[in-house]
């Protein structure tokens, strides 16, 4: 692999990231598998790129697309919490919902931003670095600073109520805390952060596009799984970083699974090679331990 | 004080499966009386405590917590005054958070979700001196995750966790129904203690005839969502566990079904 495509992958699997911790907060945290991120991803990247091509301030319209991508969630959570929806079928109608309504902020498939400043361009030039470092470090701040807040929000009261919530209802209510509200909160936290990754996403590859989105929730879980087999820690701050790793391992791992050429693959064998490594991640933790359980035994021999 | 007028709860109102589980419920629980509540399977008990808990709407009848009408509170506006220890063990804790943090939300309970850190030392010292009642070696292992303990030591710690916030009412749902003897015991030892300290009002659901009588001052018992009889004083000292079981043969056969509960009773 090139510095150049390593870098590239590198950007890539930081940004993210975010979706991973996003999906974290979902999937694990509050037990409410959530598909909305597929079309979040996108209305982030939508919203931004649409409102960078309008000259709106680059900062301003991230921020934009993240709320944007947050009040998603909030229409999921809202469907779930207030009809009984179930929360994954609330979050494909939400997702199903988002492709048009992305294809109509941008008003066209996709949106290009070769041409127009983005949240980089600020930063370019800086300490005298070339542009690809420069990029990867951006985003790298911005994955692990994001991680960093939402563990240490987890370990607030707040977010702790957040994760009795996922964990037992009836117990969290019985101790005062309003179980909807922290739903909604962590919905939209969580699609916040995969809108923001969009955002980030459509500024450094240079385009917004309807179909960007597509596949975002596998990749999210597919980091989340790997980050956790390969860290077993009850640290929250250990756990939400340990999302940013996973998916820049899976990133690193699709992309040279998709480069040895004695494997063979080409660029759509992508779904392949995602569902291996998963399963990879999912196996190798129950190995490990039956491993560590027969030395054991040995020893006790 | 805990007072209930004229309460009625019907389940699936207006579908086929419609259920009346409590028709009509008076009573009044000065402050500080710890009552005793009995009834067959399916007479209304759980219901009746999680109505006054604010899980369970009522569909007729009102709720007082002292002159204070709570009937349209929901659950988490009465969380201040309510204490709760479940029946089911993995019902009261969370088994994905480490024992500090289930103690740290019953430490919160009755505040708002701030953002200020869940755990600190001073925190960590008050579950630390709780644990050591137990003494089940529980202080030691504030980091384990709550899945790992046994359902005893589970139920153990739901009941501390009930006592560290002040509160004036304590439901406790055959809180021991699922322990050992032994773990029993010294569960219902620690409540009488955690009474006694915080002179709570206490409504406690059992199937032993036994710990019916001998906690508390005065002892109801529940027959198909209804009062059937309130024991108290006097009275109810003189009672026997064999006079307790006439009473619900009674109750029994003046109703329709008459199954296995002589069984549940013995005890
Ligand atoms: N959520 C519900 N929906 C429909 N019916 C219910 C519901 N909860 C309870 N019931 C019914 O209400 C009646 C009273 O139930 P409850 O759980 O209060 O009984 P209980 O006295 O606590 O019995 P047990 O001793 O078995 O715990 C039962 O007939 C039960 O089937
Ligand atoms: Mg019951």
């Amino acid at each position: 692999m090139s510095l150049f495509s390593f870098l590239g992958t590198l950007e890539i699997g930081l940004i993210y990231g975010l979706v991973a911790i996003g999906v974290y907060l979902t999937f694990r945290i509050l037990d409410f598998p959530d598909l909305t991120v597929d079309g979040s991803f996108t209305l982030g990247a939508a919203v931004t790129a649409t409102l960078i091509v309008m000259g709106v301030n680059v900062f301003l319209a991230t921020l934009a697309g993240t709320i944007a991508a947050a009040c998603a969630g909030l229409v999921t959570a809202w469907l779930n919490l207030r009809f009984d929806i179930l929360h994954l079928l609330a979050s494909i109608l939400t997702m199903t919902a988002l492709y048009t309504i992305n294809l109509r902020v941008m008003g066209k498939p996709n949106v290009a931003l070769i041409m127009e400043p983005t949240i980089l361009t600020p930063f370019e030039g800086m300490f005298g670095l070339p542009d690809m470092y420069m990029r990867v470090i951006f985003v790298a701040v911005c994955a692990i600073a994001g991680g960093l807040l939402v563990a240490w929000f987890l370990r607030t009261q707040y977010g702790l109520a957040m994760r009795a919530v996922g964990s037992n209802k009836r117990m969290a209510q019985a101790n005062g805390i309003v179980v909807k509200q922290k739903v909604y909160a962590g919905l939209a936290l969580s699609n916040g952060l995969v809108g923001l990754a969009g955002a980030l996403f459509a500024q450094t590859n240079g385009f917004a596009d309807s179909t960007m989105g597509i596949g975002t929730i596998v990749v999210g879980l597919a980091a989340v799984i790997i980050g956790q087999s390969l860290f077993a820690s009850r640290s929250m701050y250990v756990i939400v970083l340990s999302c940013i790793v996973g998916s820049v391992l899976y990133r690193l791992a699709v992309s040279m699974a998709l480069n040895a050429d004695f494997l063979g693959f080409s660029a759509s064998d992508l779904n392949l090679i995602t569902a291996v490594l998963v399963a990879l991640a999912l196996i190798f933790p129950k190995l490990r331990n039956e491993w560590k359980a027969k030395q054991a035994a040995r020893k006790e021999a | 004080m805990i007072s209930c007028k004229e309460l009625h709860v019907t389940f699936n109102r207006g579908l086929p499966t419609e259920k009346l589980a409590l028709r009509g419920i008076d009573l009044t629980i000065p402050q500080g009386e710890f009552v005793t509540v009995i009834g067959s399977n399916g007479a209304g008990k759980s219901t009746l405590l999680n109505t006054i808990a604010g899980d369970i709407n009522s569909t007729k009848g009102q709720i007082l917590f002292g002159d204070r009408d709570v009937t349209k509170l929901p659950a988490t506006g009465r969380t201040a005054d309510i204490a709760r220890v479940f029946q089911d063990p993995l019902a009261g804790t969370c088994g994905d958070l480490t024992v500090e943090e289930n103690m740290a939300l019953a430490y919160g309970r009755g505040q708002r979700g701030r953002l200020s850190s869940a755990l600190n030392s001073k925190m960590r010292k008050v579950f630390r001196e709780q644990l050591s009642r137990l003494n089940l070696g529980l202080e030691n292992r504030l980091e384990s995750e709550m899945g790992l303990l046994s359902g005893g030591q589970r139920q153990s710690v739901s009941l501390l966790m009930s006592a560290l916030q002040p509160s004036t009412i304590l439901l406790l749902d055959e809180h021991t129904a699922a322990l050992d003897p032994k773990t029993a015991a010294l569960i219902m030892d620690i409540t009488s203690q955690i009474i006694a300290e915080k002179q709570l009002t206490v409504m406690m659901v059992t199937h032993s005839m036994r710990q019916a009588l001998d906690h508390g001052s005065r002892t109801i018992m529940l027959h198909e969502g209804k009062i059937i009889f309130d024991l108290a004083g006097e009275k109810r000292a003189g009672y026997e566990v064999k006079d307790l079981l006439n009473l619900f043969a009674q109750a029994k056969s003046d109703g329709e079904e008459l199954d296995d509960d002589k069984l549940l009773l013995g005890a």
